[in-house]
């Protein structure tokens, strides 16, 4: 099984940008969306528990994805220590959650995984990072806004920060998030539409990826 | 210490603005402090966000000397110690963006007001339970006056500053006040680049006086 450091999984973030946020109880849809984002050039995968299946889909995604060396796969949705201990296990290579939860904390420490949380205040951001988290995912993203990332950067140099939820494939978009001053984006169902999964119009998929790539590179440059 | 905490909470209520500043050059910071107390300010927040933060506050300590009526604070405090050493060197109060209880013991230890920044009303009240009587609301231009409206009515009594993207309009001031502000906190807003560049004191303290009088006017 492939292992990387939590300091190349942060690297590839920001290097990338942006995470795609997926779910499906379908393996076989799965693996396409996953086929299709790492075609695009997406490097940095988050799967999530969200089914009563996530965990087969998750471990044959894990499986699947052996034929790309360089594409790390994380388990977002985690709500409490057990499920994460069980995707340490099962190999995911970092942990995200919706919420900030210290237990967490605990359990991706002592497995040498990156744990994401998902925090909402700027109270619960220094706490994140006092309990050791590198990247702070911010959700949901659309409702605190870019704004709330501009205003708390000055306050707390250095923070790291991925917005989730809302985050939409557009330059107008992304271009207030990045100037705000996160260092990468979560990007679910405005990337990976309704409309694509049920036409299963995975050239779409990728085109869709490569084009969002290609503006975060081009608000970085 | 030179004042009590009731003294300072009622002097916050009564300007009804708190200036929020930091320089990293003592003579710009003393100008600025100066300039707002000649405007009318008799509450100032200096900010902890530089690397010399530390001296410039003590010098404009030394500063306030001149000053008997004028409460000298210390903002962008994140934890316990940083807190004991700014009321060591005499700052009259502690304010922070964050909502941090080893800090509040800190504080009350010393009889010091404890101002933390919440943005939900958990947060809000955990730090009322914790003693503080006026909290900061922040970055209170994401949740906006909408949210203090909302929930004054379920925590009567609620003091609540206001900081992060107030701007010095009757517009701005009017729908905070209107909502439930005990007072607001103004930095760049007031402290503009343009004026720092310049070295326009007196046209601070112009502004600084023109802000107090809005406030005032709505208060009426």
């Amino acid at each position: 099984m492939t292992t990387f450091s939590m300091d190349s999984i942060q690297q590839a973030m920001r290097t990338s940008g942006m995470i795609p946020v997926f779910y499906h109880a379908d393996v076989e849809i799965a693996k396409a969306v996953l086929d299709a984002s790492y075609k695009g050039g997406v490097r940095v995968f988050e799967f999530t528990n969200r089914g009563e299946n996530a965990f087969d889909v998750f471990t044959q995604l894990l499986k699947h994805a052996q034929q790309y060396p360089d594409l790390m796969m994380g388990i977002g949705t985690i709500m409490n220590a057990a499920d994460s201990q069980k995707y340490c296990d099962a190999g995911a290579h970092f942990i995200v959650s919706p919420i900030l939860k210290a237990e967490m904390a605990t359990v991706c420490h002592r497995n040498n995984k990156l744990w994401i949380p998902g925090c909402a205040t700027l109270t619960e951001i220094v706490t994140a990072k006092d309990l050791g988290a590198k990247i702070i995912k911010i959700f949901p993203g659309s409702v605190l806004g870019p704004g709330f990332v501009s205003s708390i950067m000055p306050v707390v140099p250095g923070l790291q920060l991925m917005p989730t939820g809302g985050v939409e494939p557009t330059e107008a978009n992304l271009f207030a998030w990045f100037k705000a001053g996160v260092v990468c984006v979560g990007m679910g169902s405005q990337l990976i539409s309704k409309e694509i999964i049920e036409t299963k119009n995975w050239t779409k998929l990728q085109q869709g990826v490569t084009d969002a790539l290609a503006i975060i590179k081009k608000i970085r440059s | 210490m030179r004042f009590s905490k009731q003294q300072i909470i009622e002097g916050m209520k009564g300007a009804g603005i708190v200036p929020l500043f930091t320089h990293d050059n003592p003579d710009d910071a003393q100008q600025v402090l100066e300039a707002a107390y000649k405007g009318g300010i008799r509450v100032f927040e200096f900010t902890n966000r530089r690397n010399n933060s530390f001296e410039v506050f003590v010098h404009l300590l030394s500063v306030a000397k001149k000053y008997p009526d004028l409460m000298l604070g210390i903002g962008t405090i994140m934890d316990g110690p940083t807190t004991k050493k700014f009321i060591d060197a005499g700052a009259d109060f502690i304010i922070s963006p964050i909502m941090k209880i080893e800090m509040a013991k800190v504080c009350h230890e010393h009889k010091t007001p404890w101002i933390p920044g919440c943005a939900t009303l958990t947060e809000i009240v955990t730090a009322k339970d914790n003693g503080a009587d006026i909290i900061k609301l922040f970055p209170a231009s994401v949740l906006g006056p909408i949210f203090v409206s909302s929930i004054m009515p379920v925590v009567p009594g609620l003091q609540l500053m206001i900081t992060g993207g107030v701007e010095p309009t009757e517009k701005s001031l009017s729908s905070w006040f209107k909502a439930g502000a005990a007072c607001v906190g103004m930095g760049s807003q007031l402290f503009t680049k343009e004026i720092l560049t310049q070295r326009d004191w007196p046209l601070l303290q112009q502004k600084v006086a023109e802000c107090l009088n809005i406030v005032k006017g709505l208060r009426k």
